[in-house]
This record gives structure tokens, C-alpha cells and sequence, in this order.
């Protein structure tokens, strides 16, 4: 539909940016209250703005650290999905093998699994390989949500990929592993790094598993580490606020700067070209 | 590995397929199949891990050697010091009995050569204060009758001594005596008898009423948050469909909440709700939308209410871009050649989009439903499933149960249940969807 908007459009779309931006700029306007304030009073502008709270939340918790290993985590899972991710989509997109229905089926019906029914073993495999409080105990199980997902979508991107170039490098004698890293693989590199940034977030929030398995204060995740910060018998609002724009600005800025990316890669699993 | 192939042969496309396909598949299997199917097999069984007794999975009667090795270390000296202390012949007679009797038995055990070595090499770590560690090494399976056997054995003389040491007149000797006898029966501890349980647990969960009321607040909350995300998500769909300046503010917009953790957007939310400095609860109840700024999260209405309307914010945006995303690949030209049929927007809309945008809005629907059955991190970060478990979604529960309980056996039930219901709700958007899912992909 190509209409064009009207004031009556505009103004919808101000309403709809508030109301969906609403708890990130009240979370904002807390972070940089004097602590006093935010138990007292609803107003929504402090007079004299402060940086008590970003001080408490880098001390009183590892904040840095907790970002740290969401990075080293998150870019771990990444790199390692991508790669075996891209070999399979690969396969099943161009390859002449058997079964590629059976293969997508069941890495379809591997992302619908549910974390809780894999948890507990998942938890006794790396209690028994010493992995537990390790950036790779967490690494293993992210790998059950990042590599059904990274095939899901990589084999969308190299589906587009035209078939002529992959004839011509054939006829020059190319053999099939050459046609893939010297044709296929450039051609896909922005599909894939849609898939990373993709696979990135997905394990960046991921919380039942850094729960349960790092669960030393030094290896928590940041998700796991703002969930902490709660304690028995406070909440430090202001710090939690201060914390929470703290780990937002990354997603912000990746979001600001792919946002186009993201979106083709999030609908390219659910619409029929 | 390349260059090998290069030089000195060349994989044949079909051979290069299986070899790419085959490490993902290996990896599915480890960390997906191979789990779900271990969870099943756990849910057989009483298995927790914070009891001793119960901390192996046992198909058959098993014995705990490195305990085992250790009590029966002092067995023979304890009954040697109590032949000495004992008062009369017959107190003699039945001490030189078990002693005889327990020394049979344990010879019987270490018949078996594999349980004999065990037994070596766990003496030789105990000599040295070290804990064995390797499950291989400290336990050991032992045929169901001798086990039986052995164990009836221990508390039997157990008990014996238990009743000389009641009616011992001198008060060392009988404090002997029950040591030995306690002794006796802690070893008699040490042999398991199989925790294998068969469907018990399922039986246990059927009538149990804190799983159904947790299956019913799953139910709850996917249907309804669902069916908001679904309309608003359209709504939007359809409102911003259209060429307009700053298209990338608001799909930034969208972005922003679907991008940020789960479990932050519940601290966010838990402090907007707050009752004492929630600026949602203040206002809501400034306009009288709620009982009073505590109601959302201590009553039981109010938990569920808060959690849905924070899942909506959530998840709303990301409806609405697979949604746009089916809208624009209706061709422009279905709506023109409608209208000069004379078609209102209304009948376009139900006659045109609807109809085309049918595996668009399954797909998502697929997508959101099973997202929202597993719930876990909003909950259990923003509730905690409380107030008195009134928000606790299955997921939670069987959390819960697992690791706040260490049960694994009676956890692994409900994780099962929460598969077989995700397994079931995909089977049947699957058969609504069709083949539709596979287009495109496979040639």
C-alpha cells in the first residue's frame, strides 16, 4: 500500500515510539536521580542529576565482568554455529544428498525443543567434564539453540544465491569443497553475518542455562548478573536502572546500526518469496 | 585437509553433502536428542541428587564401595573388642556369629573379581584421605538377591546388638555394643537397593495439583498474550505499511525491546510495577485502573496480569515485523484491481490480505506460542511464579523442582511434560502450515 501518512499518521506513530520506549526513558531519568529521590517522588525530572547509581552498579556488583563473559560467550557460540551451520545449510541447499527434508525437519523440531527437558542432563554432562563455572560449560549447551537457528536461516541466504556462478566454476574444473569457499562463501558473507548478529543476541539473552550452570559470581552472565542484583531484603532500584541502560547501550547501538540486517534475517525464516 | 583433496582425491559433490551435514547432525544429537531422551530415561527413576541413596540412576541393587570399604574397615576390630568386653556366653556366642556371618558375606561380595579390584584400589585412596570421585570406581552393581540378602544380614545383627547394648548393665560395654550396632547399620546403608520407579512419577504428577494449576497458567498466559500480540502486532503491520519519512526510527523502535535479555526487561518491568517507587503501579492506580499501587504484584490477578502485559511489550514488535514483512509481498496490484470492483477496504482486507497472509501470521503464531509454553526467565526473574505460585509456569516449576530440590527424578517428569506438550502444539501448527515451511529451502 503506498499511501502516504497524514498529521493523524504521524502522531500515531509519536504515541506508538513513547509507549514503546516509555520503560527504557523512565529507566533512564532513574538511573541519573540523586538514590534519595527515586524512593520519594514520581516526578519525572530530577533537578540535580547525578552519577551516584552508574558508581554503586559498576562496585557493588561486576558489571564489567558480567559483560565480559556475555561477550566471550555470545562470540564463542557464534564463530563455532556459524561454521558448521554454514557447511550444512550448504549442503542442503545445493548438494545433490538424500533426506534434506528429514535434515531441516529435525533441526526445525531441535529449536522447538524446550531448554527445561534438556537442562538436567545437559547440567550432569558438563558437572562431569569439569566445565561447570567455564566459559565453555556454557558455550556446549548454547550450541542447541544457536546451531538449529544459524541453519535455519543461513540455508534462506544461500538459497538466493544465483546458480549460474556455481555452473561456471564447475566448468572451469573447480571441485565442489573450491565452489563453496571461493564462490558460494563471499557471496553469502552479509547472509552470514546477518546469522551471526542473529546467533549473537540470542545467546547474549539467554538465561536458564547461565543460571544453572556458571553460577559463580565471576562467571555470570550478564542477564543472570542484573537478575542478581536484587537482594533479600532491598532492591537498589537506582542501581539496577543504572545498570540496565549500562548493558542496554551495546544492543542499542548493534540494533541502530543493522536494524535493516536483523530485520531480513528475523523474517527471512517466515516468509515464502 | 584441503589441499589432501586437492592432491589426492576429489569428494564427489554427494560425498562432500554427507560430510558437510554430518557434523551438525552429530552436534543435534549430542547436545538436543541425546538430553531429551536422557531426561526421559531420569523421569524413571527416584533420582536426587542431594541423597546419597538415591543419587545414581540404579536398574539394579548397587553397592556404594567407597563407604561400603570404610565401615567395613572397622567392622572386624569393633567385634574383636566386643568378643573381649562381652558380659556372658551367650553375648559371646552372638558377636562370634556375626562376626562369622558379615565375614562370609563380604568374602561372597569380593568373589567377583572386577568388585574385588575396586575394592583394592578405593582402600588404596582411602589410606591416603582421598575422595574417589570416579562414579565408575566408588559404585558397584550387586545381583538384586545377594544384595537383599546381605543387607537383611547387617540389620539383623544390627538390631541384635542394638538389644544387648539395652540390656548391658555396664555402661561402656553397652555403648560399645550400640556403636558396633550402629556401625552394622550404616553399612547396611551403604547397600542400594534399585531406584527404579517405572511411570511412578508420572502417576505422582497426574494428580498432583500445583502441576495442573501451573499447566493451566501456562495455557492462560500463551493464549491470551498470544492472541494481544497477535492483534496489535497486525494492527501495527497494517498501519505501517506504507511509505513514510522515519521508517527507521520505528523499526528501531521494534527492534530495541525484542533485542534486549528477557531477564533485564523483567528488572525493568519489576520496577515499574513496584509498589512503593513503580511508576506503572502509581499511575494505574491514579486513575483507578487497580485496587491499589500493591495490587500487581502481590495479588494473584495482578502477578499474571503484570506478566502478560510485559511478555506484550516484548514480543509485540516482533509479531508485527514478521507480519509486515508477509504484507509487503502482496502484490500492490490484487488491491487495485479490488477496487475498481469496488471493494471497500474492510472486504479487502478479509478477502485479500487475510487469506494470503494466512501462513505469515501461522508461522509467527508457531513461533510465539512455543516461546511463550517454555516461559521461564519473565517469570521466574519478574515473579518468581509467586504470589503463592498463582504466575508459576510449568517451565518454572519443573525448575524448581530440578535444581532448587535437586530432584531430578520428579523434575524430570515435568520438563518431560512440557515436551510432550511443545512436541504436540508444533505437531498441530505443522499440519495447519503444511508444507508451506519447507518452501524455499530445499530444492
Amino acid at each position: 500500500m503506498n499511501k502516504r501518512g497524514g498529521i493523524g499518521f504521524y502522531l500515531f506513530l509519536i504515541i506508538f515510539v513513547f509507549l514503546v520506549m516509555f520503560p527504557f526513558i523512565w529507566v533512564f531519568l532513574t538511573s541519573i536521580k540523586p538514590p534519595r529521590e527515586i524512593f520519594s517522588s514520581f516526578s519525572w525530572f530530577t533537578s540535580n542529576p547525578s552519577l551516584d547509581s552508574y558508581e554503586a552498579a559498576l562496585t557493588n556488583r561486576p558489571l564489567v565482568r558480567y559483560m565480559i563473559n556475555s561477550f566471550a560467550v555470545s562470540a564463542l557460540t557464534t564463530i563455532l554455529s556459524l561454521v558448521f551451520a554454514s557447511f550444512t545449510a550448504y549442503a542442503v541447499t545445493r548438494l545433490p544428498i538424500k533426506g534434506k527434508g528429514l535434515i531441516l525437519g529435525l533441526v526445525l523440531a531441535a529449536s522447538m525443543f524446550p531448554q527445561i527437558a534438556i537442562i538436567s542432563p545437559m547440567f550432569n554432562l558438563v558437572t562431569d567434564l569439569g566445565l561447570r563455572n567455564s566459559y565453555m560449560g556454557l558455550v556446549i549447551p548454547y550450541i542447541t539453540i544457536s546451531l538449529p537457528l544459524a541453519i535455519w536461516i543461513l540455508a534462506t541466504f544461500f538459497k538466493k544465491i544465483p546458480y549460474e556462478l556455481e555452473e561456471s566454476a564447475k566448468l572451469d574444473g573447480a571441485s565442489p569443497f573450491q565452489t563453496f569457499r571461493k564462490i558460494i562463501l563471499p557471496l553469502a558473507a552479509p547472509g552470514i553475518f546477518t546469522t551471526g548478529i542473529l546467533v549473537f543476541i540470542a545467546a547474549w539473552n539467554e538465561y536458564l542455562f547461565a543460571l544453572t550452570i556458571n553460577s559463580d559470581d565471576a562467571w555470570r552472565t550478564v542477564p543472570v548478573g542484573i537478575s542478581m542484583y536484587q537482594s533479600q531484603y532491598s532492591i537498589p532500584w537506582g542501581d539496577i536502572s543504572a545498570a540496565t541502560v549500562i548493558v542496554t547501550i551495546p544492543i542499542v547501538i548493534l540494533v541502530l546500526f543493522f536494524q535493516k540486517r536483523i530485520v531480513s534475517g528475523l523474517t527471512s525464516g517466515s516468509v515464502k518469496e | 585437509m584441503k589441499n589432501k583433496k586437492r592432491r589426492s582425491f576429489q569428494l564427489s559433490e554427494k560425498q562432500l553433502g554427507y560430510a558437510m551435514v554430518i557434523p551438525s547432525l552429530v552436534l543435534v544429537m549430542v547436545v538436543v536428542l541425546w538430553p531429551v531422551a536422557q531426561s526421559f530415561y531420569n523421569s524413571l527413576f527416584d533420582y536426587r541428587l542431594n541423597d546419597p541413596s538415591r543419587s545414581q540412576l540404579m536398574l539394579s541393587a548397587t553397592i556404594d564401595l567407597e563407604r561400603y570399604v570404610d565401615n567395613q574397615f572397622y567392622i572386624g576390630s569393633q567385634l574383636d573388642s566386643l568378643l573381649e568386653s562381652a558380659e556372658n556366653e551367650a553375648d559371646a556366642e552372638t558377636v562370634k556369629g556375626i562376626q562369622q556371618d558379615v565375614e562370609n558375606y563380604h568374602a561372597e561380595l569380593i568373589s567377583d573379581e572386577t568388585i574385588k579390584t575396586k575394592v583394592e584400589k578405593i582402600d588404596e585412596l582411602l589410606a591416603s584421605f582421598t575422595p574417589v570421585r570416579d562414579s565408575e570406581l566408588k559404585y558397584s552393581k550387586v545381583d538384586n538377591a545377594f544384595a537383599e540378602e546381605y543387607q537383611g544380614a547387617l540389620e539383623s545383627h544390627a538390631a541384635a546388638l542394638a538389644e544387648i547394648a539395652a540390656s548391658s548393665s555396664d555402661d561402656t560395654s553397652g555403648q560399645q555394643f550400640q556403636q558396633t550396632s550402629d556401625l552394622l547399620a550404616s553399612t547396611a546403608g551403604n547397600i542400594l537397593s534399585s531406584n527404579f520407579i517405572g511411570l511412578d512419577n508420572y502417576g505422582k504428577y497426574m494428580k498432583d495439583q500445583r502441576m495442573w494449576k501451573a499447566m493451566g497458567n501456562t495455557a492462560f498466559f500463551t493464549v491470551i498474550s498470544v492472541a494481544f500480540e497477535l492483534v496489535l502486532g497486525l494492527a501495527i503491520a497494517l498501519l505501517i505499511n506504507r511509505a513514510f519519512k522515519g521508517r527507521g526510527i520505528i523499526r528501531a523502535t521494534v527492534l530495541i525491546p525484542w533485542a534486549i535479555p528477557t531477564a533485564v526487561a523483567a528488572m525493568m518491568w519489576g520496577f515499574l510495577y513496584d509498589g512503593q517507587s513503580g511508576i506503572i503501579a502509581h499511575y494505574l492506580e491514579a486513575f483507578n485502573l487497580i485496587p491499589g499501587s500493591s495490587w500487581l504484584l502481590t495479588t494473584s490477578d495482578g502477578g499474571m496480569f503484570s506478566i502478560i502485559l510485559a511478555d506484550v511489550w516484548k514480543t509485540t514488535p516482533y509479531m508485527a515485523l514478521l507480519l509486515l514483512a508477509g504484507l509487503q509481498t502482496i502484490p500492490q496490484s490484487l488491491y487495485e484491481a479490488s477496487s475498481v470492483d469496488g471493494a471497500n477496504r474492510f472486504q479487502q482486507f478479509w478477502s485479500i490480505t487475510l487469506p494470503l497472509l494466512k501462513s505469515s501470521i501461522l508461522v509467527a503464531l508457531l513461533f510465539r506460542t512455543l516461546d511463550a509454553f517454555r516461559v521461564f526467565d519473565l517469570i521466574y526473574v519478574l515473579t518468581g511464579g509467586g504470589p503463592a505460585n498463582a504466575t508459576e509456569s510449568i517451565s518454572v516449576y519443573a525448575y524448581k523442582t530440578l535444581f532448587a530440590q535437586q530432584n531430578f527424578g520428579e523434575g524430570s517428569v515435568l520438563s518431560v511434560i512440557v515436551f510432550i506438550s511443545v512436541a504436540i502444539i508444533s505437531l498441530l501448527y505443522v499440519k495447519l502450515i503444511g508444507s508451506d515451511l519447507f518452501d524455499g529451502r530445499t530444492k
